[in-house]
């Protein structure tokens, strides 16, 4: 909303400066957004001219050449405009004038020379309009500075969606008339009225008066269709409208003036002269003004006559009924709608205009006679109207003002702020709310005061106490509040700690030294697609993999069930090539591009997407984690399951360094070593890692992490749950990032990884009895895994066997091929007294008679 | 006799003085080992020699020579003594010189890691609250109409909805939520009050991505209801929050707004932190920057949820984290939160 402060001191006496008015406002609720100066830019440069001849440019098909009058003599300028003519008054810049970053200069164009150029009003930054030049009133002097004509100082305004009533320069008026303490001065239209009275000239019929609580028309006859008087073109450009003739644009000053959006018809073009309000019928259609065929639902409503739709009511109008030039009787339609139905239509349209705007916020029904006479006055004035008679008025329900009854003691209770009863009287007097004391015994809020608050009809926002309470702060000033602390109780602990928990494992992670990211949630199926090394409905099926909701072993497939599908979920053959769309990820129905059509099913894309993009500028390896949710489709209806989840990326080495092992590219080793060293911090102690498969990973490089959920001791015992892959990119997943070195790539579920914290450390007393250390090296089969070895190790040297240590992995002579030999140093130790030598042998003798016979193993001599 | 006395004294003498000349020219443990032998040694040592001369004196004489030798001998024990430590102080000193590191090539040191900004601000702004007694709480991100608009008083084709472009998952009713606000509802649907939280969280606008727009971005959801409190707890509240976030001498000023799910609403804003004031290009000159939303907990959004407006009073803030963060760590581009540029995320 643009507010001409000329205009407004049309209203309003303003003493205050312009930035003194727009902090007052803006400390108000009505925030200004921009103080626009009009003009402090033309200079001296820019002055009156007028049109005094005019000829085409031959060899052009739009120059003209032009004589100026500058009030001292005359020049010549060649103008491009298509809209001047001899006599028009125009702005005309002088070289050395600016006009934004161009300087004006003497120009020789096809023979003529130009010393000037004309201006359009967006030249002059009044308004959008680069449609001509800008005309200037008859009245006009001329070689005066423009500025001193016709600076000025807009204030743009955000109007909020509660105040349809501030969508004008009364309204702003009013509120500054509040804050400033000055009257408010309205304009009083006033005109004859002759002719047949305007009920016989039209009928109205409302058919849904839920959606048009009001309808007034008024008939005007004998209008002379022409260009607007100067004043008027001025004030519509610098409020960012563009004039167009006298009709409509008196209907648009009166919206811009009233807040009364009204549709000036041409009465000779309304069939039978009847206006019908309905809904559209579905698939009905309408060419609106702009020229566009729409197709209306049954939703919406219409203003028609009895053959067709006229206008889409608060929208916009059609061709049918238009004003035109032949155009000699108007009839002006001053309505109201309801804002939802207003909104809807706009909304489903895409059609959004200064009418639409104004109705979707509310305005008030009462204000149609106003708006109606004030245009009746203007076309009387301006355009030589005759206005007829009385005014059609289809208002079934006149509205009602609202009455609160209101405790002046609410202001403090709510605000903590102390106000006298006087005060909060006058507060909603300068706004117009009609207060009367009314005694009562002590209220809710401890006052013995009540106000009975009559709400003025234009402020359709004001609905209870609360609401009063704002009014009285805002005319008080937000300043006057005192700041206090918060002297209530503190609740009971209602935190579920996953705050604490992802920060927690924020802190390891960095310490680990990995970088946070932060994703776009948002992400296409296509880029998920890209983790897998081969894509079909076998494989895309790990994008949807969680653990079970019970927490059993394995995994599930999430959403499988309501998609009605096998328990393997979205079946299909996996020979057939697959269909990216298919995937059921949470689809966006309104995505801001292709790339970002649905919700994420893995963290991982997201960490490959990083490493492609950051390995174009880092020689340095990446070590990146992400912490966020995977967004699992649930049944139709339901909000989708949001699993929390830590993504883990590597690639290259640790840093560039001349140490070599941290110049050391990334292995699968360091990725586990990771995930090891998050669990031993979490303290959870019973987890496995074993060989997986899976369709981003080689096929030799994956390991699955389980962790132990529940009580080996409890009815079901211990479980061992899934909670996610760890492993090397798959080659062929890896060339479709094109990253320099190999990515390493783990993807945990915290809900699951937290079910394996133990709920409290125990304490273990330290054995105070000596140690005794043995080593150990064995020589097994390639294939056999060191897990499976150290288990044995463990189960067979019970618990007197204290910490087993792996300390070397060797392969090559004098070890055979195909084998290889483990080294491991074990500790015996015992609570309650000092083990014996023979003790400790004996054991470790069970132990390699244990290894020997499940794997084969040979002692290393 | 007196000759033969003056003779052996001279001679010890002369033997000191050699002995003692022959040390100062020794540089290493084994002929200092040596010259121990030989001056010294108990057997053949020279020293040695004259005492076996002792018995053969007459016996005026022998104590003037013992005395005399033994002088000589702790002269050359002591001067030893002082002569190892000096090859012994040389030998350490010379091998930590050989041992010596170049200490300015860099350390064998982990690289470390670093906390997006994002969640840096959250856990910041977190604190500050937490140490107000609030409770950290999360909520779904994707959302139902009604939690994100409805309950919070925005009903279908309610103009604030503007305010909020969705995306939508089923046009209608599912939605990835627009605000942490929605949690204001589940929160009071689920516990009575008091009730003091704050629920930081991803949020998403369908807006064109440009640099102060994101289309998914965070907020801090704050929400404290309770029988006594009011908008000047809130303005308390929201300054010591500035205070400690954005430096002691911070200013908090409140102005009108409104929101549909608060009333009376408040704009937030503190004295620029650039230019104190006084009005610079980040504050567009007005010398104040606008921090968060706020006000009182609706009546309606109150009654909503069960809880009498007559009886409890709460109020309600939300503040976007990447301006915050923006502001705080003066960073003028919204995209490079989402950017994941190595460059930018190593400097938090």
């Amino acid at each position: 909303m643009r507010v001409p402060l000329s205009w407004l001191k049309e209203y309003v006496e303003i003493t205050q400066s312009p930035q003194e008015l727009a902090h007052t406002l803006t400390m108000a609720g009505l925030e200004v957004e921009t103080l626009d100066y009009i003009g402090t830019d033309w200079g001296d440069r820019i002055i009156t001219a007028q049109i005094t001849h005019l000829e085409k440019v031959p060899g052009s098909d739009h120059l003209s050449y032009t004589r100026v009058n500058t009030g001292s003599g005359e020049i010549g300028v060649i103008c491009g405009a298509p809209n001047i003519k001899e006599g028009d008054k125009v702005p005309l810049a002088l070289p050395g004038a600016r006009i934004g970053d161009l300087t004006i200069g003497v120009a020789r164009k096809m023979g003529y020379v130009s010393e000037g150029m004309l201006c359009s009003p967006r030249e002059l930054g009044l308004g959008s309009d680069h449609s001509g030049i800008y005309i200037l009133d008859p009245e006009t002097p001329l070689g005066v500075k423009l500025a001193d004509l016709l600076s000025d100082v807009v204030l743009e305004f955000a109007i909020k969606a509660h105040r349809g009533d501030l969508s004008s320069i009364i309204g702003i008026a009013r509120e500054v008339a509040a804050l400033t303490h000055k009257p408010l001065r309205l304009p009083e239209p006033r005109f004859n009225e002759q002719g047949q009275p305007a009920a016989e000239l039209v009928k109205v019929t409302v058919e849904d008066t839920a959606l048009c609580p009001r309808y007034s028309a008024r008939v005007i006859s004998g209008v002379k269709i022409g260009p607007s008087p100067g004043w008027m073109a001025r004030r519509l450009l610098m409020a960012g409208m563009r004039p167009i003739n006298l009709i409509v644009d008196i209907t648009n000053y009166v919206m811009l003036e009233v807040g009364q959006p009204l549709h000036a018809f041409d009465y000779d073009l309304v069939r039978e002269h009847h206006i019908i309000v309905r809904r559209a019928r579905d698939g009905e259609e309408i060419t609106t003004l702009d020229g566009v065929q729409r197709r209306l639902r049954n939703d919406m409503l219409l203003i028609t006559d009895p053959q067709g739709p006229t206008a889409i009511a608060g929208v916009m109008g059609s061709a049918i009924s238009e004003v035109n030039e032949g155009t000699t009787r108007i009839l002006l339609e001053s309505a109201n709608f309801r804002p939802a139905s207003v909104r809807r239509t706009a909304v489903a349209l895409g059609l959004r205009t200064e009418s639409s705007s104004r109705f979707e916020k509310g305005l008030d029904p009462e204000l149609t006679i106003f708006g109606a006479n004030r245009a009746a006055q203007l076309m009387a004035e301006l355009a030589g109207g005759q206005v007829h008679p009385g005014i059609v008025d289809v208002y079934p329900q006149p509205v009602e003002a609202r009455s609160i009854l209101f405790s002046p003691a609410e202001v403090e209770w709510l605000t903590g702020l102390k106000v006298t009863s006087r005060q909060v009287h006058e507060a909603l007097s300068a706004l117009e709310f009609k207060v009367e004391e009314v005694s009562a015994a002590a209220d809710a809020f401890g006052g013995e005061q009540l106000l009975r608050v009559t709400v003025p009809t234009f402020r359709g926002d004001i609905e209870e106490g609360a609401d009063l309470v704002e009014e009285v702060l805002r005319m008080i000033g937000y300043d006057q509040l005192p700041a206090t602390v918060p002297e209530g109780p503190l609740p009971e602990p209602q935190s579920d700690h996953w705050f604490e928990r992802e920060y927690e494992i924020r802190e390891i992670l960095i310490g680990l030294g990995l970088h946070e990211i932060l994703t776009y949630a948002m992400t296409s199926r296509q880029r998920m697609l890209n983790l897998l090394a081969e894509v079909n409905a076998q494989t895309a099926q790990v994008l949807l993999q969680k653990p079970a909701d019970d927490g059993q072993a394995g995994w599930v497939i999430a959403g499988a069930q309501a998609r009605g599908g096998s328990e393997n979920g979205f079946a299909s053959d996996s020979r057939e090539p697959f269909d990216a769309r298919s995937l059921p990820a949470v689809t966006i129905a309104n995505p801001l591009s292709n790339e970002l059509e649905c919700m994420r099913l893995t963290l991982l894309s997201g960490l490959m997407e990083t490493l492609q993009e950051n390995s174009k500028r880092n020689r340095a390896g990446l070590r990146l984690f992400e912490i966020g949710r995977r967004y699992l489709p649930r049944g139709a209806g339901e909000l989708p399951e949001e699993r929390r989840c830590a993504g883990i990326a590597l690639c290259g080495p640790a840093a560039i360094s001349w140490v070599p092992e941290l110049a050391r590219p990334a292995d699968f080793y360091d990725l586990k070593g990771i995930v090891e060293t998050l669990l031993e911090r979490l303290h959870i102690q019973r987890y496995r890692f074993s060989a997986a498969q899976h369709p981003t990973f080689h096929p030799g490089r994956c390991a699955l992490l389980e962790v132990g959920v529940g009580r080996p001791d409890a009815d079901d015992g211990e479980r061992f749950t899934p909670v996610g892959f760890l492993g090397e990119v798959h080659p062929l997943v890896q060339q479709r990032y094109d990253l320099p070195h190999r990515a390493y790539l783990c993807e945990l579920d915290l809900e699951i990884l937290y079910a394996a914290v133990p709920e409290r450390l125990n304490y273990a007393p330290i054995s105070r009895h000596q140690e005794l250390t043995r080593d150990l090296a064995v020589v097994v089969d390639q294939q056999v895994p060191a897990r499976a070895v150290q288990e044995a190790i463990e189960r067979h040297g019970g618990e007197l066997l204290r910490t087993v240590a792996l300390f070397d992995v060797y392969t090559g002579a004098p070890i055979p091929p195909g084998k290889k030999s483990l080294t491991y140093t074990l500790l015996y130790q015992a609570q309650d007294r000092t083990l014996t030598d023979a003790e400790a042998n004996a054991l470790q003798e069970r132990i390699v008679a244990a290894l020997a016979e499940e794997f084969g193993a040979v002692l290393r001599s | 006799m007196i000759e033969q006395l003056d003779a052996l004294l001279a001679q010890l003498d002369a033997l000191q003085e050699r002995a003692l000349r022959e040390l100062e020219t020794i540089n290493s443990s084994a002929e200092l080992e040596d010259w121990d032998v030989r001056y010294l040694g108990r057997h053949r040592g020279e020293l040695k020699n004259f005492s076996t001369l002792i018995p053969k004196l007459g016996k005026a004489e022998r104590p003037v020579i013992g005395q005399k030798i033994n002088a000589v001998k702790e002269k050359l024990e002591s001067a030893l003594e002082a002569r190892r430590q000096e090859l012994r102080d040389r030998e350490l000193r010379e091998a930590l010189e050989r041992e010596r590191l170049d200490v300015t090539l860099p350390g064998r040191a982990l690289p470390a890691g670093h906390m997006h900004p994002i969640s840096r601000t959250i856990l910041e702004v977190a604190r500050i609250f937490t140490r107000m007694g609030f409770q950290v709480v999360q909520g779904p991100e994707i959302e139902t109409d009604y939690y994100n608009f409805q309950a919070l008083n925005i009903p279908v084709d309610h103009p604030a909805r503007d305010m909020q472009d969705t995306f939508w998952v089923v046009p209608g009713e599912i939605l990835l939520r627009t605000q942490t606000s929605p949690m204001q509802i589940r929160v009071m649907q689920t516990t009575r009050p008091p009730v003091r939280v704050i629920v930081p969280g991803k949020v998403f606008r369908h807006e064109a991505i440009d640099a102060s727009h994101e289309a998914m971005f965070h907020q801090i959801e704050g929400l404290l209801v309770d029988e006594r409190c009011t908008m000047a707890d809130l303005k308390g509240s929201l300054a010591r929050f500035a205070r400690e976030m954005f430096g002691e001498d911070r200013r908090v000023r409140f102005r009108g707004s409104y929101f549909p799910f608060t009333e009376p609403s408040a704009e937030v804003d503190i004295d620029c932190i650039l230019c104190k004031g006084s009005g610079c290009r980040l504050c567009k000159y007005s010398g104040w920057l606008e921090i968060l939303g706020s006000g009182m907990v609706h009546p309606r959004v109150l009654r909503e949820v069960g809880y009498d407006p007559h009886k409890y009073r709460g109020y309600a803030f939300g503040m976007g984290v990447e301006r915050i963060a923006m502001l705080k760590y003066a960073i003028g581009e919204i995209r490079l939160f989402s950017g994941n540029d190595l460059r930018f995320l190593r400097q938090f």
